[in-house]
């Protein structure tokens, strides 16, 4: 009985042992992978804010008015359209319809 | 004593105690072995597993985020995830001066690097042997050319910036922090600790684009109508959520420059002003709220002055008609008519009604900087008063409140910069009755669209903007200015189902002798400013926002 307890315990460390150790390994790829992120989201967010700098409405206008001749036009929202794609039939209808 | 008492009787003897490898003792042995080995097995096992922690804390105290960075503060982004300050982290060159070896020396290295600097200034820096800042958030290139100078009283301090790519864009908004990082306006000083705490960036309800077009459109009409100062809000009436809170003058949060100019306060929420004709609207909704009033309801023999106590009341438009219903009162921006309907509800009603849609007491927001409204005694003519907007203060902020409530159905809102989770948005308190919105929005609306109505130049096609506009002389010591006025333009589109509500307050404009209006209504234009009232320069700078941010609200918030 002693030695079914015994060797029971012992497989059951055994096996806790060698799952603990490939989670472990599994652990250690995970924070060289989190570390790989870390670096990377650091990145991308100094992309981003050179991106959000550079494209920026104010900084679109400057370059609109440094290399294009021709100013930006005002969209009039009743000259949107939609289009409706029902059964091969294209529909278009106003985005908005027309007020009062 | 016979022989035969004397008999020895020799028995054979057992060794009791001789060495016998018994069951038992054979067990003892082996379980003594067994157990050293396995406490050594379990000792090594332990140890290999880690259950002592030792790895995994290790890992733990590697894998910890930025966060318990000295200085750290979570990065803001608008509702489109566009940075609108981010945290870099900057090196501040120092020097101390008593490690200096050769002054003169270290004075020509520097000027090969720093070429614009003062170096006499430098100089007696030097002399004085006192620690100070040589080059603050130095660029890349010239921290590795001064680091390459190898002077050990070169000290380099790596610390956190705030960078703002919108520079002044939403600097009211964000407000500013000290050089410790600590926030001392804006939303910078209010969610100072979230900040620093939370690991995501804090995504506000603003839009940039909106944001840029508004703020663009308020520097023009600056300009055109020489105000002192100038601000518009645009906000969601379902939900509260800011879409754009500009306050002109502003400021660029790059420079870090200490703000003292009064003139640059936040306009929007800081600023306390009487707002004239755009509570109209709020008298007349008590009314209807109470049930004293219709939309039909006739007001006869309506005078064209009225005395109160020391103040007299009259009409501004003077051929404004005897006999006048409810809508045309406010149409017509009718005083007279607004005092009478004040005068049905009594003070207790209008007082209440006031309060609450938020407009008396000072609001809970999410920035520090908002301004109380001034409190007043009520009594007979300060009731008759208020009825038209006169005699009581109160933010820009919190007019958009109690328009939104007003045009959203009577739901109580909180105005807010945080963008919040649709779950939130989706519990709605009824605080106005059903159905007097739907009156005040068919109202405003015939403000912008009818002939008599004041508000003619913000009929922009395609959105259907009804409003409420509000002029109103500055108050002075003893009296009103009639120099000095705050033109307000108070509006909401689509009218048949409202989403937005727009204020556009125009602080002491002054009328402009060039500018051409383009009429909405009929064909054809005029030049320059006929009067100085909201209705010829609030109205127009609303126009001219909604025809520019229309299209983008009108596309891109479609889902919302």
């Amino acid at each position: 009985m002693k030695k079914v307890i015994f060797s029971t315990i012992f497989i059951l460390i055994l096996a806790t042992s060698l799952v603990k150790n490939s989670t472990k390994e599994i652990e250690d790829k995970t924070f060289t992978i989190n570390e790989n992120i870390r670096s990377l989201k650091s990145e991308l967010g100094d992309v981003l804010l050179e991106y959000n700098y550079l494209s920026s409405p104010n900084k679109l206008t400057q370059y609109q008015t440094q290399y294009f001749e021709k100013n930006l036009i005002k969209i009039d929202v009743t000259k949107i359209k939609k289009l409706n794609k029902k059964n091969s039939q294209i529909k278009i209808s106003d985005f908005i319809e027309k007020t009062r | 004593m016979s022989d035969k008492n004397d008999n020895v009787t020799l028995e054979e003897y057992e060794n009791e105690f001789s060495y016998k490898k018994s069951k038992t003792n054979l067990n003892i042995e082996f379980n003594r072995i067994a157990f050293i080995f396995f406490i050594f097995l379990v000792i090594s096992i332990i140890y290999s597993i880690q259950l002592l922690n030792l790895g995994s804390l290790k890992i733990k105290s590697e894998t910890k985020p930025p966060i318990t960075k000295k200085n750290y503060r979570a990065d803001i982004v608008d509702r489109n995830g566009n940075y609108l300050v981010k945290t870099v982290s900057s090196i501040d060159i120092g020097i101390n001066p008593i490690e200096v070896i050769d002054k003169k020396r270290l004075l020509i290295n520097l000027q090969l690097i720093f070429p614009n600097k003062d170096y006499t200034k430098i100089s007696s820096k030097l002399e004085k042997n006192k620690y100070f800042y040589l080059e603050k958030k130095i660029s890349a290139d010239n921290y590795e050319k001064i680091m390459l100078l190898g002077d050990k009283s070169i000290k380099s301090e790596e610390k956190l910036t705030r960078i703002y790519p919108q520079k002044n864009l939403f600097s009211h908004i964000i407000g500013q922090i000290d050089d410790d990082n600590e926030g001392i306006s804006g939303l910078e000083k209010s969610f100072d600790e979230k900040l620093k705490k939370i690991k995501k960036p804090l995504q506000l309800t603003v839009d940039t684009d909106i944001q840029f077009l508004i703020r663009e459109e308020l520097i023009k009409f600056h300009s055109v109508f020489r105000s002192k100062g100038s601000t518009a809000i645009l906000m969601n009436v379902n939900n509260g959520a800011i879409i754009s809170m500009v306050s002109y003058p502003d400021f660029d949060l790059n420079l870090r420059e200490t703000v003292s100019d009064v003139n640059f306060i936040n306009r929007a929420t800081k600023g306390v002003y009487e707002l004239g004709s755009v509570f109209k609207t709020f008298t007349i909704a008590a009314g209807l709220e109470e049930g004293l009033i219709e939309t039909d309801t006739k007001f006869l023999n309506l005078e064209k002055r009225l005395k109160c106590g020391k103040n007299i009341i009259s009409e501004y438009d003077k051929k404004i008609p005897s006999d006048l219903t409810t809508e045309q009162i406010l149409i017509r921006s009718g005083n007279i008519g607004s005092v009478r309907i004040g005068q049905k509800l009594e003070i207790d009603k209008l007082k209440s009604f006031l309060e609450k849609i938020g407009v008396l007491s000072k609001i809970d927001f999410d920035i520090e900087e908002v301004g109380e409204p001034i409190p007043f005694k009520w009594g007979k003519c300060k009731l008759a008063t208020v009825s038209f907007g006169h005699g009581i203060t109160t933010t820009p902020l919190q007019l958009a409140k109690g328009y939104a409530i007003i045009a959203n159905g009577g739901f109580a809102i909180k105005p807010s910069l945080i963008k919040k989770t649709s779950e939130n948005d989706k519990i709605k308190k009824r605080i106005i009755k059903e159905g007097v919105s739907k009156k005040i929005n068919q109202i405003l609306r015939k403000i912008v669209t009818t002939k008599e109505g004041t508000a003619g130049l913000a009929n922009i096609e395609g959105y259907e903007v009804g409003g409420k506009t509000g002029t109103a002389e500055k108050a002075i010591i003893g009296g009103y200015t009639r120099k000095a006025k705050v033109n307000t333009f108070a509006s909401i589109f689509p009218t048949s189902k409202p989403k937005y509500v727009m204020i556009v307050l125009l602080d002491e404009p002054k009328t402009s002798e060039d500018y051409i209006y383009k009429y909405k209504n009929k064909t054809g234009s005029y030049k320059g400013t006929p009067f100085n009232t909201a209705g010829w320069t609030s109205v127009e700078v609303a126009g001219k926002i909604i025809q520019r941010i229309g299209p983008i609200l009108a596309t891109k918030y479609i889902e919302n």
